[in-house]
């Protein structure tokens, strides 16, 4: 399931755990403390689009397998809309879902959910996918 | 930059956790630091992507409360509804490299460029 050589140091800093990772898929998940909050005591947007970002990165590398080391991809655009909000002690779960992988060019989608429960936020990302062949 | 800037403005606690520093503060423009480090990249050794729209962010929002007032945003907080980011070069770990967030209240952040960001 997850793969340590692969995680992301950044994503890792930050404190999150990488629940389930497969091809096309993958949900990690973070309980939000003090130090991942805005000046006004709520989640930081950061904390959402780092989630997204790596979730898609990596369910994106699970899908290209191999190909994925060799000629690594980068994510190119990202749109994301907050919903709501949380705060310290909630439960974060971010889902990204690889939609199309073509040669060049792949698209995904993430959700963001507080306790389970409510979605928190939806996300769009393009990644450019270098392919210089087997 | 300085401590002053920094210490007379509202901060993030998560922009404090991973070394983002406020570099200048007026009505109508923030301009965030910061220096990147291994813990700031993606499997590929990359800044992250999520490094950068975390800058963006913290701009934004910051400008925001230059323009609406210390006291405004504190009865009446802001919150992002919205970002779209547009990646255009990468970024690597480098005593002299510094990735740069400014935000203006009249346009999209300026002076940008964004990071490849894998998991």
């Amino acid at each position: 399931m997850t793969d340590e050589r692969r995680r992301s140091p950044f994503s890792a800093f930050i404190g999150t755990e990488m629940e389930e990772l497969r091809e096309g898929y993958a949900r990690l998940s973070l309980t939000l403390e003090r130090r991942h909050t805005n000046p006004h005591g709520e989640m930081h947007g950061g904390v959402i689009t780092t989630m997204m970002d790596s979730a898609l990165g990596a369910a994106l590398g699970a899908l290209r397998g191999e190909a994925a080391r060799r000629d690594p991809h980068a994510t190119v655009e990202m749109n994301a809309s907050f919903l709501s909000g949380a705060r310290p002690g909630d439960r974060i779960v971010v889902e990204g879902r690889v939609i199309r992988l073509g040669k060049t060019i792949a698209f995904g989608e993430a959700e963001a959910t507080r306790n389970g429960v409510t979605l928190i936020a939806k996300g769009r990302l393009t990644f450019a996918v270098r392919n210089r062949g087997e | 930059m300085s401590e002053s800037v920094a210490a007379e403005h509202p901060s993030s606690p998560f922009v404090e956790a991973i070394g983002g520093r406020l570099e200048e503060w007026r009505e109508g423009y923030v301009r965030m630091a910061l220096t990147l480090e291994p813990h700031h990249t993606n499997p590929n050794g990359v800044m992250h992507g999520g490094v950068v729209t975390t800058l963006m962010d913290e701009a934004l929002g910051g400008v925001i409360a230059s323009v609406r007032g210390l006291e405004t945003v504190s009865a009446a907080p802001h919150a992002t509804v919205e970002m779209n980011a547009s990646f255009l070069a990468g970024a690597r770990p480098r005593r002299s490299d510094r990735r740069r967030g400014a935000g203006a209240a009249t346009g999209p952040a300026g002076g940008l460029r964004g990071g490849g960001g894998a998991p």
